[in-house]
């Protein structure tokens, strides 16, 4: 052994395998282990922290779309930066997005098959989003899409809604 | 010799599956004999020697001088990465990202105070590390060629320093890089060729920016890593530091 | 034996007579001449390295204080229509532009530079300053006078070239010399260390003074211009 000899413990019981009362050195090891995971723990968190960008060089989520008045009874309006369609109809607005589901391609709004197609893969929805054939797993989301006090539509592609919904102008 | 604390005897539970056995396979290091094999044949540990003399442990025989150099390196690469991920090196958005750095980021403040007075420390911990060889007479034969091994990681650690101090692309970066820009060219004949291919051009602008960065974050490091292992090798080679009982210098 | 029997097993075993692990494979003349030492050894794990371990914790504790304490200088954007007044270059190249303000940028730029270089690389391959012997011992006279004029000489160059930040601590470190040489037989510690001193130490002791002076007169008390300023009076630095 090249580690000198622990003093025995004075055998006062035969000895069982979980005896209360570690020896100092186990003591101080545990804490000085447990205080280095704390320590990697905290470094992580620290770190991940740092790396999440608090502020985004990219288009904003949330955006307005203009007066209501813009978009035409039953019309479907892609906003291309936006990624997203406006639709009007008989019960009101919604939006839908505007990317494949599949593998994220832009979509397209075919009026003449009214259809929204995907050149990809050949997925195609109708204007509500639900998927008429394709390899697309999902519809297409809708995203909340509220007025402004001054009268604007305003849509936040952060928050999915149920597809049933519509804002009513 | 079980431990009995539950952490210990986790972990004596963790090193009898056979993963573990199949990623740590000699065992743990609790025989002189394990303790051998475990540094001779780690690839990260076989810099080392198996056996140090007892008396180069004493904070007063290195000060810790040449192990602080390296980890204050590998602070420097590990908080150089991460600033590397918020950081471009171009004109000017790299004084933006530093101003992003500051006040928007998380931690932004932290980290690059943490790098830059690490490296400052490691230009003086670098410079203290050749001084106190010197005294101590660690240069002598057989040891001349690390000796100079160690100027070259001096100078390699200048540089990265000096590369480094360009890319906050502040008045103080760019006026320092300038004067120091302006002496190379005052080399004899190659003077303006050095400078002209130092700084991509003849002004410090977009280019020099690219160029110190680059130099900066790969080629200097890995010149250094090179560098230091050699000299870590060197070391193990020439049988490990040796401390006289006096802890005397160069004298007799 | 018959065949059969002789099934070979992988596996992990620390039997050293069952199982050899070869550790060392020593042959002749391969290895540098190590110089002998019989002091006692310990292994390096765990000794070394949890004592490298302890060290770059302690290395981070330190530096993560000092991180959350001092804020790292970030100034204007980078103007090359407008030189701050005084430019001045990191703190380790601040002896260098010190320098620059007495000899030309060939000379205190180029020259002094590579000339330091040089001379730091090549002192392990002098025989004097392997042998290290004390600078009194033998010869006394002869080095008395090479020293000596080698300090004039060095002298009246920084008299001409008013070079006085270096002129100052050459001539503190000329004085020890000289106080070492004429209390040679001295008995007091200060004096044995000084009297012990290889001529290595001396110039070596002398280039970190003149350095450090360089670099804390570069730090502290240049101002606008180059110009001197008393670092209380002018909050430089």
């Amino acid at each position: 052994m090249s580690e000198p000899l622990k003093p025995e413990k004075p055998q006062t019981q035969t000895g069982g395998p979980s005896k209360p009362g570690a020896t100092r050195r186990e003591f101080l090891s545990d804490v000085a282990t447990g205080a280095l995971g704390i320590a990697g723990l905290g470094s992580m968190v620290v770190t991940y922290r740092y790396l999440s960008p608090n502020v985004l060089f990219e288009p904003p989520t949330t955006f307005r779309a203009g007066i209501p008045d813009l978009y035409p009874q039953d019309s479907v309006t892609i906003l291309p930066e936006q990624q997203v369609y406006i639709v009007r109809t008989d019960r009101g607005f919604y939006a839908v997005s505007a990317v494949c589901t599949h593998l994220g391609c832009i979509t397209q709004w075919k009026p003449e098959l009214n259809q929204i197609a995907c050149p990809c893969h050949g997925s195609k929805f109708q204007q509500d989003g639900t998927k008429i054939e394709g390899p697309a797993p999902r519809p297409l989301p809708h995203f909340a899409i509220t007025l402004t006090a001054d009268g604007q539509l305003q849509v936040d592609k952060l928050e999915t809604v149920n597809s049933s919904q519509v804002l009513k102008v | 010799m079980a431990n009995t604390s539950s952490a210990g005897g986790t972990l004596e539970r963790l090193r009898a599956t056979r993963v573990w056995q199949s990623v740590f396979r000699r065992g743990p290091a609790r025989t002189n004999r394990t303790r051998s094999v475990a540094v001779f044949g780690n690839l990260f540990l076989h810099f080392l020697p198996v056996k140090v003399r007892e008396r180069s442990l004493a904070v007063r025989a290195s000060y810790y001088l040449g192990s602080l150099s390296f980890l204050l390196f590998i602070l420097l690469t590990i908080t150089g990465i991460l600033l590397m991920f918020y950081y471009h090196p171009a004109v000017p958005q790299a004084y933006r990202d530093m101003k992003d750095l500051r006040f928007v980021v998380s931690n932004g403040v932290f980290l690059r105070n943490l790098h830059r007075v690490a490296a400052q420390l490691m230009v003086l911990v670098v410079f203290w590390h050749m001084f106190h060889v010197f005294y101590r007479g660690g240069y002598k034969p057989p040891h001349e060629f690390n000796w100079v091994v160690g100027v070259v990681l001096l100078l390699v650690t200048l540089f990265l320093s000096y590369t480094g101090y360009l890319l906050p692309w502040d008045q103080l970066a760019f006026w320092a890089i300038t004067v120091g820009t302006n002496i190379i060219s005052a080399m004899p004949v190659v003077g303006k060729h050095v400078r002209f291919v130092s700084l991509g051009g003849n002004v410090v602008g977009e280019n020099a920016l690219l160029r110190f960065y680059v130099l900066h974050c790969v080629v200097l490091p890995l010149i250094a890593i090179v560098f230091i292992a050699i000299h870590f090798w060197r070391v193990q080679k020439d049988g490990g530091l040796t401390v006289r009982e006096d802890n005397a210098g160069p004298g007799k | 034996m018959p065949d059969q029997e002789n099934k070979y097993e992988a596996g992990i075993s620390s039997n050293a007579k069952k199982d050899p692990v070869r550790v060392v494979f020593v042959t002749k003349k391969t290895s540098a001449k190590v110089t002998g030492d019989a002091s006692p050894q310990v292994m390096a794990y765990p000794h070394l390295l949890m004592r490298e371990a302890i060290a770059f914790m302690v290395l981070v504790i330190a530096l993560v204080v000092a991180a959350l304490f001092w804020d790292a200088p970030l100034e204007q954007l980078a103007n090359p229509l407008l030189t701050p007044n005084p430019a001045k270059a990191p703190w380790y190249f601040l002896g260098l532009q010190e320098l620059l303000h007495y000899f030309p940028p060939l000379v205190a730029g180029i020259i002094i530079p590579t000339l330091v270089v040089v001379s730091i690389v090549v002192i392990p391959y002098f025989n004097v300053n392997v042998q290290g012997k004390p600078l009194w011992a033998e010869n006394r006279k002869r080095n008395l006078l090479i020293i000596g004029c080698v300090l004039i000489a060095l002298g009246v160059l920084l008299v001409l070239t008013d070079a006085w930040t270096v002129l100052a601590p050459t001539a503190v470190i000329g004085l020890l010399m000289l106080y070492s040489y004429f209390t040679q037989e001295g008995t007091g510690a200060f004096q044995k260390y000084l009297g012990s001193r290889p001529l290595s130490w001396w110039v070596m002791t002398w280039f970190i003074l003149v350095a450090v002076v360089l670099t804390v007169v570069g730090t502290y008390f240049r101002g606008p211009g180059w110009s001197w300023v008393w670092p209380w009076r002018s909050h430089v630095g």
